[in-house]
């Protein structure tokens, strides 16, 4: 593989972009940051990068950039596609669904009245999820309807618009634990247990992880869950439910730093390996 | 054959009352008007749907049923692409640059710091505009470094995390007016002045019409615009500048009671007849694949 100019897109370097570049630069490759603050987009500007990797903790940001890059025909990784629907859940249950991908049952709605109807009807527990939002943050549990009504009343108030869209997943009752399995260029290569006494496992609000053995089916599932979102480097959620996995969520800007050492698979290492294949020409 | 028309809704606004009289009317025409703040998904009936017009006034809830509906079998004016790409200011710039469609100059940042860079390179005045909005609202022509500062700093407090993203746009002087113009698929039908006390010329902001000609430079503009954008019912806005014609925004889901004032053209029946005959096309195409 000829060395490559990797542009990495970021807001903050965190554990996971030092490893990357780490592991780009011990390979030979130059290292183009691209400080998503400091952009401005003006289509004369040559970035004269080979390919770009996204790695911005914002979604609004990542989101326009690739957007922006990817018709000033810089390929990239993820791809517009895959980061729009992966970053809105109605999307990603649109696309999953369209590809017969298992996901709990969702219901959307657009009123809090609506949102109440939906969700009695869905019965409770039930999960209400921001459409665009990571790391476990004002995601709700409702119990019933006094809940329900308390914290759709809230909700509504929040000013983004985006608090207006109301998605309801069902409530999966599963082990105090979630699986998120890494899948990168459609093979999953490792995957978590992510365990809590709460009922959020997300490692952010202190779920702990523990290797979590790459099976038949995860394979399977997160293959097809991949696919349907076009494909890329994503972590997905899986539930185990008694009917089996189902995919809760798909992200985009992949976090591994707490998945490295109880999986023992050089994350960092494959996601440059899948870099180096997309700037020689593999299709994505 | 009957076609199901379905209404995407939450409020009637003359437009729509016109297009339902119209809808009525006629005996082709099953009509069912359907409000967003009264349905949830997934709901069954309306996959019976032939066809989906979107005239929603909310864009967050007319995007996301859009793409719900989309790959349904229904037929949805607008598609979902043209939804995704006319909905948004930044997408639609870039969109129109690459294609090497006249537009004025612009520039995209996020952060306060490189936004008031961009204004500086564009030079005042400028233009900042929220990526998804409409009726003018939040169009800050900014005319020195003072005022883009303090309209950075309160953009940048708003909540929408869209507000983070900041588009800035030359400033075209026109004469505090713009062009509407109005297509359907790849036919022009009608264009009209919008001219205002005020430079932002929305007619929501009582901008007010007159008659524009449909010109081969403007049908050419328009048509290539539609084309890029994947055909559909657009509203596209345009200015007149010392280079030529500009392709200034592009809306789905138009308003048009105050352009219908200045042009010669039934534009609610106009859309009917596109609308149908969107959804035929897809039925013929459907029943000659089973005849395969």
């Amino acid at each position: 593989m000829s060395s490559l100019n990797l542009g990495l897109l970021f807001s903050r370097i965190r554990v996971e972009e030092k490893m990357l570049i780490k592991e780009a630069r011990s390979r030979g490759h130059e290292i183009t940051r691209v400080d998503s603050r400091e952009l401005v987009f003006d289509f004369e500007d040559d970035y004269d990068i080979d390919i770009l990797l996204e790695r911005d903790v914002s979604h609004s940001r990542a989101l326009y950039i690739l957007n922006l890059f990817e018709n000033g025909d810089v390929p990239t990784i993820n791809t517009y596609r895959t980061a729009r629907i992966c970053g809105d859940k109605i999307a990603t249950t649109k696309a999953l669904r369209d590809a017969g991908v298992p996901t709990p049952e969702v219901k959307v709605a657009f009123t809090k009245d609506s949102a109440l109807s939906a969700i009695e009807e869905m019965g409770y527990p039930v999960v209400l999820k921001p459409v665009t939002g990571s790391w476990g943050r004002l995601l709700a549990k409702l119990n019933d309807r006094e809940s329900a009504e308390a914290v759709l009343e809230h909700k509504s108030q929040l000013g983004s618009y985006y608090h207006k869209i109301f998605y309801i997943q069902e409530y999966v009752d599963k082990p105090n634990r979630d699986i998120r399995a890494f899948v990168v260029g459609g093979e999953t290569i490792a995957a978590i247990y992510r365990e809590s006494e709460h009922w959020i496992t997300n490692t952010a609000q202190g779920g702990e992880a523990t290797n979590c053995p790459v099976t038949d089916e995860i394979e399977e599932i997160c293959g097809s869950a991949s696919e349907a979102v076009g494909g890329g480097i994503l972590a997905v959620d899986l539930l185990e439910g008694k009917d089996g996995l189902t995919v809760a969520e798909v992200n985009y800007t992949v976090e591994f730093k707490n998945s490295v050492e109880p999986t023992g698979v050089d994350i960092p290492g494959k996601i440059i390996d899948y870099v180096e294949n997309v700037a020689g020409g593999d299709k994505q | 054959m009957k076609i199901n028309l379905g209404i995407l809704a939450s409020r009637i606004r003359l437009e729509e009352k016109l297009l339902i009289k119209e809808a009525r009317k006629r005996s082709n025409i099953d009509l069912r008007v359907v409000d967003p703040r009264k349905i949830t998904w997934e709901e069954s009936n309306l996959q019976e749907l032939d066809v989906l017009l979107d005239r929603e006034i909310s864009q967050s809830r007319a995007y996301h049923v859009m793409e719900l509906m989309s790959r349904t079998g229904v037929k949805l004016v607008n598609d979902f692409e043209t939804v995704q790409l006319c909905g948004d200011k930044a997408f639609t710039s870039v969109k129109l640059k690459k294609h090497e469609i006249p537009t004025p100059d612009f520039r995209v940042a996020f952060d306060s710091e490189s936004a008031l860079k961009a204004v500086e390179d564009i030079g005042y005045p400028a233009v900042l505009k929220p990526v998804d909005g409409s009726w003018g609202r939040m169009v800050a022509k900014v005319g020195n470094r003072e005022s883009a500062e303090a309209t950075i700093e309160h953009k940048a407090n708003l909540d929408s995390h869209y507000h983070s993203i900041f588009y800035v746009q030359e400033f075209v002087e026109t004469g505090n007016k713009d062009i509407r113009a109005f297509v359907l698929g790849d036919e022009v039908v009608g264009a009209a002045y919008r001219e205002s006390d005020h430079w932002i010329t929305n007619a929501a902001r009582g901008g007010e019409s007159s008659p524009y000609p449909l010109t081969d430079e403007l049908r050419d503009i328009v048509g290539a615009t539609s084309r890029v954008f994947g055909g559909g019912a657009l509203a596209v806005d345009l200015l007149e500048s010392d280079r030529g014609l500009l392709i200034n925004e592009i809306n789905c889901s138009m308003e048009f009671k105050e352009s219908m004032k200045a042009i010669d053209e039934d534009i609610p029946a106009r859309l009917l007849d596109y609308t149908i005959g969107q959804a035929e096309a897809s039925e013929e195409v459907a029943h000659n694949k089973c005849l395969v």
